[in-house]
């Protein structure tokens, strides 16, 4: 099995960019998976943090987190985000690996992602903390 | 819902609320959001985690608290609102969570009146699954 890149990244580490443009398909995917009598009405929008979510998820994929053997807790999450997101928007998603370090075994890594628009605006920042244990992750 | 946002004052509530995270809701997020780690939605594989039994996305009851922020600020916190909290405890399905918010403090500043509200997500034991802390305009 390939060493997961969590165990050899450095900091400074670009990933991405990534396509993080969500289709109506998955807003109303999440819509069925969050909502509820009070939920709010986007109309044509999205909640932001579905964004940072689906970066999240091509985030792990490059880290090799999915590899058996590995067990990662999502410890913390940060998000920021300056305007509303339509449904089809185009999105970027670029990361840098802000920390990686190795305690008892188990790697720490903070991941600081920042999201831009078709017209390369800064639309949101987010930062990921994750915890990885396992025998690859050490 | 509320809608005048500059008249809101340190320990007001945000409009929490309850929700049962069914294995129907985690997988839709699963759709959602594209993370199909079987930890969520495999059962066997899940069996031999550290856990025992599925967990939901810990970004699941992170977008239900998210949901509390854009019901109680509907027309800033998708436009400078901001948010940090730490992942204590998973949510397992058929568990119901309480999403809580409240504000904790009113400050002015460059860009005008800013919230701070103590937020979260609550197990039924009543421990965190989510904690944390969100800033919103208030203007």
């Amino acid at each position: 099995m390939a060493e997961p890149l969590i165990s050899t990244a450095t900091v400074g580490h670009i990933f991405g960019p990534y396509d993080v443009t969500i289709s109506a398909e998955r807003a109303h995917a999440y819509a069925t998976a969050v909502g509820g009598d009070e939920s709010p009405d986007y109309g044509d929008s999205l909640a932001p943090i579905l964004v940072v979510a689906a970066a999240l998820t091509k985030l792990i994929e490059d880290l090799g987190l999915y590899s058996a053997g590995l067990q990662t807790i999502h410890a913390g999450q940060e998000v920021s985000w300056s305007r509303q997101v339509k449904i089809g928007e185009q999105v970027e998603a670029t990361a840098k690996l802000a920390a990686n370090s190795i305690r008892r075994g188990n790697h720490f890594a903070t991941v600081a992602v920042s999201y831009t628009d078709a017209s390369g605006v800064e639309i949101g920042t987010s930062s990921t903390t994750i915890i990885v244990s396992g025998e690859a992750a050490s | 819902m509320t809608t005048n946002n500059v008249n809101r004052a340190v320990g007001d509530q945000l409009a929490g609320f309850e929700r049962q995270i069914s294995q129907d809701r985690v997988n839709a997020y699963a759709e959602a959001s594209g993370d199909h780690n079987p930890i969520h939605l495999d059962e066997s594989y899940a069996a031999t985690t550290q856990f025992g039994t599925r967990i939901a996305h810990g970004m699941l009851s992170l977008a239900l608290v998210t949901e509390m922020l854009a019901t109680s600020f509907p027309n800033t916190w998708h436009s400078g609102g901001k948010l940090k909290v730490r992942f204590s405890a998973p949510v397992f399905p058929g568990e119901t969570v309480v999403v809580y918010g409240e504000i904790t403090s009113v400050s002015d500043s460059d860009d005008g009146l800013i919230a701070t509200c103590s937020i979260g997500c609550k197990k039924p034991d009543g421990t965190d699954a989510v904690a944390g802390r969100a800033t919103v305009p208030l203007e």
